[in-house]
């Protein structure tokens, strides 16, 4: 369980302080307009950028008082994509930052639709297939490094895991994320660009503007109309008849 | 992974990994290819000879004083040129990265021809001030090259500001030289020439015992980086949170790779191109893991850096030719196919 009291950065780019606990088993949606410091923010919840101001606290322990090695038991990055290098293979990318048994890598690449791929090299992937290994390889450090004994299978943080994704890959990857979270007690963060799959999937969202979190809740209350219009400075229509009720936000012609 | 023997009747599986297997392969290879330059030379002498003590007292003083300081010497070299070579590749996270090319090489050079020029009196301490203008040289341009790398952050257009530093930073170099080549003196320029075009001819007891532990301790220091090299090519954000301490796998890359680099062009000049040659050539056979990639890198440089002396000193014997010109000779031609062939895939 990671929480935030007053938490900030004062240095640009910057975050104004926020409160907020983010618990084992949910999915919370990290939006915003381009620029309002969702991966910056991310990037405070990894601890990559340590917080200028205010605590941040993981199962109770100061963040920057963790250990870098111990942090990685608990918590796991996606960053935006960035190209490796050098020319891994797909399975053994997958491994770095752990020692994963055989079986679980298998069960992490079947999991994203990746078992066809396993000995292509990751520089000859198109950019969604790779997105997906980079994300596996997220789960997989968690899972394999996360201690038996733990209550919770820690914090995986992924910044616009669907950017390069097709809608049916979109689906399967939030479908799975969601699987994830239930089945092995995982806290998943994800900042995200589509409102709507944030509505459809996220159990939570947290509306960012200019470095301020400016709403949090249930994705109906946040992903509002209104607010939507004004922060985005776009023009909405708003189709009622979701899935499961959600409102559906589209772009007016 | 496990190697098959097939034998006439069985099948015996040995749990050897393919790490090992490259290894041994590559330690082999490298003994038998000491095995024969030991044997070659101006003065033909039987290493088997020397070591039964079958052979004439002059054979044996040139292949015990000479011969063999200068073979050892070329492991030693070979393999800290093309470890660090294959470390600043990781650590830059792109496959250009060489220690000749972003100037580590040329700046540790002017330093040692400064060392030469202007505070070398004919004391003892020489050699070690020679090591530490080398390292302290090879150090100053690894941060000002690493100061730039920050700046410019990720991407492909850092890395082609990395190599225009490399070329200011070579060009400032042998402005350097060509100023210090003016006021020295006589002798100290006969040092000079002798010893900047890249050669192992300097290769005495006294230089190569001293050369020989420091190296070891710097291509120690980079193979208990291997582990975190590889994390750090998930991208700085992402290998932290794997569990990578960046700054510090940076300051020990950055001290072996100084240290190591430093060494080598004070006691041989520059020897260009084996740290890029030779990581570039493994890589494509090894794939990128360091674990396997840096041992198999040092003993590759070792190896080439051995067969080019042993051809540097027999083809025109007896006169020799300076193993630098060669490695450079193979090597540049090898960086600018390298050049091509990614502005293609650009």
């Amino acid at each position: 369980m990671l929480t935030l009291h007053q938490a900030g950065l004062t240095t640009t780019p910057t975050i104004a302080p926020l409160d907020g606990t983010i618990r084992p088993g949910e999915l919370l949606a990290i939006v915003g307009p381009n620029g309002a410091g969702k991966s910056t923010l991310l990037s405070m919840l990894s601890g990559f950028r340590p917080a200028e101001q205010g605590e941040l606290h993981l199962d109770g322990t100061p963040l920057r008082e963790w250990p870098i090695a111990e942090l990685a038991n608990r918590r796991a990055l996606v960053a935006q994509q960035e190209l490796p290098g050098f020319d891994w293979q797909t399975d053994e990318l997958l491994s770095l930052g752990s020692n994963p048994s055989k079986s679980l890598v298998a069960a992490l690449l079947d999991d994203l639709d990746l078992t066809h791929l396993a000995k292509r090299s990751v520089l000859s992937l198109s950019g969604g297939e790779r997105q997906r290994v980079m994300i596996a390889r997220g789960a997989c450090q968690l899972l394999s490094r996360c201690s038996p004994t733990a209550k919770d299978g820690g914090i995986l943080l992924l910044d616009e895991p669907t950017s390069a994704l097709d809608i049916g890959q979109q689906q399967r990857l939030m479908r799975q994320l969601h699987g994830w979270a239930t089945q092995h007690r995982m806290a998943i963060v994800c900042v995200l660009h589509d409102l709507n799959l944030a509505s459809t999937y996220a159990d939570r969202v947290w509306l960012l503007h200019q470095g301020q979190r400016i709403d949090h809740g249930l994705p109906n209350q946040v992903l509002n109309p209104t607010t939507i219009a004004k922060i985005y400075a776009v023009e909405l229509q708003h189709i009622e008849g979701g899935p499961q009720g959600k409102p559906l936000l589209a772009l007016a012609p | 992974m496990i190697a098959i023997l097939h034998t006439d009747r069985f099948r015996v599986r040995l749990p050897v990994s393919r790490t090992t297997r490259v290894l041994i392969g590559l330690t082999a290879t490298l003994l038998l290819v000491l095995g024969w330059a030991a044997a070659s030379g101006a003065l033909g002498i039987s290493p088997w000879e020397v070591l039964r003590g079958q052979a004439d007292p002059l054979s044996v003083q040139v292949w015990w004083q000479l011969r063999l300081p200068r073979l050892l010497l070329g492991v030693a070299v070979g393999a800290m040129l093309a470890g660090s070579g294959a470390a600043m590749q990781g650590l830059f996270r792109n496959p250009l990265a060489d220690p000749t090319l972003l100037g580590l090489a040329s700046g540790a050079g002017l330093f040692v021809a400064v060392w030469i020029v202007l505070f070398q009196d004919s004391g003892t301490g020489s050699l070690y001030g020679q090591f530490a203008a080398g390292f302290l040289g090879a150090l100053c341009v690894c941060l000002i090259v690493f100061g730039i790398a920050k700046r410019q952050g990720g991407g492909s257009a850092a890395v082609m500001t990395l190599l225009l530093a490399g070329l200011a930073i070579n060009t400032l170099a042998g402005a350097g030289g060509g100023v210090l080549a003016f006021i020295a003196s006589d002798e100290q320029l006969r040092q000079l020439s002798l010893w900047g075009m890249g050669t192992l001819t300097n290769a005495l007891w006294r230089t190569t015992a001293l050369a020989l532990v420091l190296i070891a301790a710097a291509l120690w220091l980079l193979m208990l980086s291997a582990r975190e090299l590889d994390l750090l090519q998930l991208g700085e954000a992402t290998a932290h949170a794997a569990g990578l301490d960046a700054a510090r796998l940076k300051r020990r890359v950055v001290i072996a790779t100084s240290l190591g680099v430093g060494i080598c062009v004070a006691l041989t000049g520059v020897i260009g191109f084996l740290g890029l040659l030779v990581p570039h050539c493994l890589r494509l056979w090894l794939g990128p893991g360091h674990r396997l990639l840096l041992p198999a890198s040092m003993l590759g440089g070792a190896l080439l850096l051995v067969v080019a002396d042993t051809l540097a000193r027999t083809v025109a014997a007896p006169a020799e030719i300076p193993v630098g010109l060669l490695t450079s000779l193979l090597g540049g031609p090898y960086f600018l196919y390298l050049l091509m062939r990614r502005n293609r895939a650009c």
